[in-house]
């Protein structure tokens, strides 16, 4: 009796470990990418990418190109725009971050996401200030201003969390806002704590 | 009582197996259903992990292949002559990258000339080695790095108008494009982002025009990469630039070198014996200087660019041409605002180039409406305001439409 028992709970270890292997493989594996270049930093690669690729050409949404692509065409614009290579790796981390798919509203992607804990000013200064100016007012085409009355600021908190979270493209903007804005380590505490901090320093 | 005892437990025994014999089935048949389970889960395993190296296998190679580029047509409409629709170019551009270590560029350009004759020209080919941080080494043929329009600005769905500014096209003053070794990239300078260009080349080629075939004068300098340096000297050039903030670009550029005339007009044969040691005739190499100065400052919908390009070729004390120098210069500045919360966007053009050929010269302006279906795909519509020498081709005023797409 006993020996069937735990045969029963060796075959359900089995199976869990069965299971954990295939979330593994499932989910871990797929997102393997290439092993070059060596990892950049996301926030300098969102500034660097702002403040470079628009003095030539319109921006191209990070969405446009798959990682692999991402490679080489930074590749490229690192001598076309006379960028270093730290600079260049750090705008593919960026795109890479951030070319992942605008979800449908009221998704709770970032519910799986365990906050880290900044402080609005500090996650709106990393990852929000590249396209949205140090005074809110936008810094590329089509990026809203905040300090506008009547603007961006004027919808809900539940609209505009649910835009953070999966990212939104405005009417007439050429390009979307990716999920998080391409930062995957922003959880639902610090989307809270970068929207306040966002009205309280543009608002009006 | 003994047997009664005896009895008793015997029931209860006979119980107990009874109870067991199904919890036994019992736990055989969960036992047969988790093994199955099992079975099934190590077989989809099995099949994901296969699946997954070969997904894998595309998303980690060490070498990359990527094609880019861009597109345009449209229609021209002169004041004096004929509309038509016209194909600006296809110019795919191929990338073959190993890791972060090398990169292979090219670019074709493919055009329809009004002959209906289809033209195919390497734009360039550069082999691209990334040696540290803030230098790669490029050999091969390379757009020209003076000023910012040839190098970066050129391609339709990057230019905010439908043609080139006056002097920034083929045979104006500002080079195109040349075959040699380049070294360049960016470093900081404290708080300052700066970049920079310079190249060693075979360098430019000088041709000449002549109305009565006896009597030749320089028409223009094939500033286009060229697979023999005639002349035998090589040509020095680079561009040297500064971000004093993110938003304002500053450049200089010079070129410096030497240049022969290996063209007569119409294929007119030299009057004395062809090349000798690369020169018709008693042709000499001329000295040939190039200085440049460009800017940009953008901020949210606004653009503002400029380029300044003076090329000088020097005299020549002997040869079937004319020996006097010779200047071309040229300069635009140009506005570009992007109508918030829309797709629509404006700009202008202010142009002007000098040769030493009155029929050539002429001030443009350009007035420009542009739609962005998207950001890579432009539906333009300009104006040019063109005055030259009365009657001359770049007097006419034209209306151009274009579609250019980048990929």
């Amino acid at each position: 009796m006993k020996s069937i028992i735990n045969r029963i709970h060796s075959q359900r270890f089995k199976l869990s470990s069965a299971g954990l292997l295939l979330l593994v493989t499932g989910f871990v594996q797929p997102t393997i990418s290439a092993d070059y270049p060596k990892a950049g930093n996301f926030s300098n690669g969102s500034k660097v990418w702002a403040e470079n690729c628009n003095r030539c050409h319109n921006m191209r949404g990070p969405k446009e190109l798959k990682d692999d692509q991402w490679i080489s065409t930074a590749y490229h614009m690192r001598l076309r725009a006379g960028l270093t290579g730290q600079e260049t790796r750090d705008i593919i981390t960026f795109l890479q971050a951030s070319n992942t798919k605008t979800v449908a509203s009221g998704s709770t992607l970032v519910s799986a996401v365990i906050s880290k804990g900044a402080t609005g000013m500090e996650t709106y200064e990393k990852t929000c200030v590249a396209c949205h100016g140090g005074d809110g007012k936008g810094t590329l085409p089509g990026a809203p201003d905040f300090t506008s009355s009547g603007g961006a600021l004027s919808k809900t908190d539940e609209v505009l969390i649910d835009h953070i979270t999966n990212g939104f493209q405005s009417e007439g903007s050429p390009m979307a806002m990716p999920p998080r804005g391409g930062n995957a380590n922003l959880g639902a505490t610090d989307i809270a704590a970068v929207l306040k901090y966002i009205r309280e320093a543009f608002g009006k | 009582m003994k047997c009664s005892s005896y009895s008793f437990r015997k029931k209860i025994l006979v119980s107990v197996v009874s109870m067991s014999l199904p919890v036994m089935a019992l736990a055989e048949s969960n036992n047969d259903d988790l093994q199955t389970q099992i079975d099934d889960l190590q077989n989809q395993v099995t099949a994901l992990n296969s699946e997954v190296q070969q997904a894998a296998e595309w998303k980690n190679p060490n070498t990359l292949i990527h094609m880019a580029g861009y597109a345009d047509v449209g229609f021209v409409s002169p004041e004096n002559g004929n509309d038509s629709f016209v194909i600006g170019t296809f110019s795919p551009i191929f990338h073959y990258q190993f890791r972060d270590v090398v990169m292979l560029e090219s670019e074709l350009e493919f055009e329809i000339g009004e002959d209906g004759e289809t033209e195919v020209n390497l734009e360039y080919l550069t082999i691209d080695w990334f040696v540290s941080d803030y230098a790669t080494i490029l050999a091969g043929k390379f757009l020209s790095p003076v000023g910012q329009f040839r190098q970066n600005l050129h391609p339709s769905w990057i230019n905010k108008l439908p043609s080139a500014p006056p002097g920034f096209g083929h045979d104006g003053a500002a080079p195109i494009s040349d075959l040699g070794l380049q070294v360049r990239g960016g470093f900081p300078i404290g708080g300052v982002r700066t970049n920079y260009a310079v190249y060693v080349s075979n360098g430019p080629e000088l041709n000449s025009e002549t109305e009565d075939e006896s009597e030749f004068e320089l028409e223009g300098v094939r500033a286009e990469a060229f697979g023999a340096d005639r002349d035998g000297d090589k040509t020095f050039g680079g561009r040297f630039a500064v971000l004093p903030v993110s938003s304002i670009e500053i450049g200089l550029s010079f070129v410096t070198g030497k240049a022969t005339v290996t063209e007569l007009e119409n294929g007119v044969e030299p009057p004395s014996a062809g090349f000798e040691s690369g020169f018709i005739g008693n042709e000499t190499a001329r000295d040939y200087d190039v200085i440049g100065a460009d800017f940009v400052w953008f901020t949210g919908n606004f653009s503002f660019r400029g380029e300044y390009v003076k090329t000088e070729i020097g005299e020549a004390e002997t040869g079937v041409t004319t020996g006097e120098a010779a200047t071309w210069e040229s300069l635009y500045t140009q506005l570009a605002y992007r109508l918030p919360g829309t797709k629509w966007e404006a700009a202008i053009r202010y142009g002007d180039f000098d040769s030493p050929h009155d029929s050539q010269d002429v001030t443009q302006t350009m007035l420009g409406i542009n739609y962005l279906v998207s950001n890579n795909f432009i539906a333009k519509l300009g104006y040019e305001i063109n005055d030259g020498v009365s009657g001359s081709a770049v007097d006419d005023d034209r209306t151009l439409l274009q579609l250019a797409y980048g990929f």
